[in-house]
């Protein structure tokens, strides 16, 4: 992760914070920008899964 | 995995690294009580070797270890009714690294004056010797509940591990590991050494965790198998103490573990138990000391208990765990969580402010939250950890039975 989904500052700065961990087949980063305070996770899915309504 | 620098600035503690600094703002246990005496000792903190000493008006100092004249250390010295006297030529200083007197040099001259050697402050609180090394003004001390009650038992063990204090941290923001390394292969140890079944407690199975970051640092919660969210462990839960502390207990046993960098490779183990029975425990004239040992007499990690297993685990991880090496799941959250946090705080640091756990203002008592009836039952927690924690080691440990008057659980061997 190199930039910050909020607002964009970079997150290869010394004090950002970008940490990766796995959730079943899906790469996630959790991400922390020092220039925004915004903590997100950026998820990189193994496939998308999309709901089917009832009918 | 986390990058080589990431790892590199959430471990290192010397002075002048990110994490250093961070560190540097807090007030740190450095001795037991016992260990300020009129015999000078050497210490070592956050990568700084220190002598501590008492001298003879009751004064306790801490001074970087070599002497400011032609650098013999310190703890090769006297300590006279006031301050200390370097051993190799006489000169003497006070607690505030002021030199008093430097008997080689003629009667009339001013140059101790203008001799300071590197002093830090230090309190005693609770049958702990802190200290603080950052930058002046230094915050209050906190006066967390466990170090201030009057009408508690206390006992102190302590060890060092060969490892950074950062992967012992991390351990106590992983419930999950309970269930495996104490519940599990705890439980397997037993089975060889035909010591019986399975622990109770630590085998109970986790439903739901989750951390939370608060006023004190990290708030945990956990749902064990058989349980519901209107238990303790869910309602109440118990506390990461930033930067440095676990408070871990249930009803009437308190206790901390803390968690000293002495430098990136070695950590000053704490385990720092308060014994408070309902309507309060008898007073106790002075707090006894002692040490964990780390190796059986074949030199064999001891790891027959709780404390034991975990001091393995975090030894086995290498001096500083390799994090580009590793592979975190979901089960990892706590851990990642508690990494950010020291990530904002030492920015927080870095841009002039005060980080989480900074007391400005005197205080009489910081009470933390902690369960009262922990996986479960107080009782049988309390049965389970005055056995299988580093408890097993205190001197007091039959007065600490007989205090509590619980049932011998069924499962001692
Ligand atoms: S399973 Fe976690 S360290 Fe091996
Ligand atoms: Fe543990
Ligand atoms: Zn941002």
């Amino acid at each position: 992760m190199n930039f910050c989904p909020g607002c964009g500052a970079s997150l290869e700065t010394e004090a950002s914070f970008v940490q990766e961990f796995w959730s079943g087949a899906d790469r996630n980063f959790l991400c922390w920008c020092a220039a925004c305070d915004l903590l997100s996770t950026v998820v990189l899915p193994a496939m998308i899964v999309s709901h089917e309504p009832e009918h | 995995m986390l990058s080589a620098e990431k790892n590199r600035r959430l471990t290192q503690v010397g002075p002048g690294t990110p994490m250093g600094e961070l560190l540097r703002r807090y007030w740190w246990p450095v001795a037991t009580h016992d260990m300020a005496t009129r015999v000078p000792v050497k210490r070592r903190l956050l990568g700084e070797d220190l002598v501590l000493y008492r001298d003879g008006n009751g004064t306790v100092g801490l001074l970087a270890e070599q002497c400011p004249h032609r650098r013999a250390a310190l703890w090769l010295g006297c300590t006279e009714q006031e301050g200390l006297r370097c051993g190799y030529h006489g000169w003497r200083f006070d607690e505030s690294g002021q030199c008093l007197e430097q008997p080689g040099e003629p009667a009339e001259s001013t140059f101790k004056d203008r001799i300071r050697a590197t002093a830090y402050p230090v309190q005693e609180l609770g049958g702990l010797v802190f200290a603080y090394l950052g930058p002046a003004p230094a915050p209050e001390l906190p006066r967390y509940d466990l170090f201030v009650w009057e009408d508690a038992w206390r006992d102190i063990g302590h060890a060092e591990l060969p490892c950074n204090f950062v992967q012992i941290m991390e351990n106590s923001v992983d419930p999950y590991h309970v269930e495996w390394l104490h519940g599990r292969y705890g439980s397997f140890l037993r089975e060889l050494d035909g010591r019986g079944g399975p622990l109770p407690v630590v085998t109970k199975k986790h439903v739901k965790v989750a951390f939370e970051v608060f006023e004190h640092g990290i708030l945990k919660r956990r749902v064990l198998e058989g349980h519901t969210e209107e238990d303790e462990d869910w309602k109440v839960g118990h506390p990461l103490v930033f930067p440095h502390m676990l408070r871990v207990g249930a009803a009437g046993l308190a206790t901390f573990q803390i968690r000293v960098p002495i430098d990136d490779e070695n950590t000053w183990h704490v385990w720092y138990q308060t014994y408070r029975p309902e309507g309060g425990a008898p007073p106790q004239e002075s707090v006894p000391v002692y040490e964990v040992p780390l190796r059986d007499e074949k030199g064999e990690y001891l790891r027959d208990y709780v404390d034991g297993q975990d001091i393995v685990a975090w030894i086995t991880q290498g001096r500083v765990s390799d994090r580009t090496q590793e592979h975190l799941g979901k089960s990892d959250l706590g851990v990642i969580l508690l990494r950010k946090l020291y990530a904002e705080q030492m920015d927080r640091v870095a841009s002039g402010l005060d980080p989480l756990c900074t007391y400005r203002e005197p205080h009489d008592v910081i009470d933390l939250p902690m369960e009262k009836d922990k996986f479960g039952s107080a009782v049988e927690f309390r049965q389970l950890w005055t056995r299988e924690s580093s408890i097993r080691y205190s001197p007091i440990k039959d007065e600490i039975f007989e205090l509590f008057g619980d049932p011998v659980p069924a499962w001692v061997s």
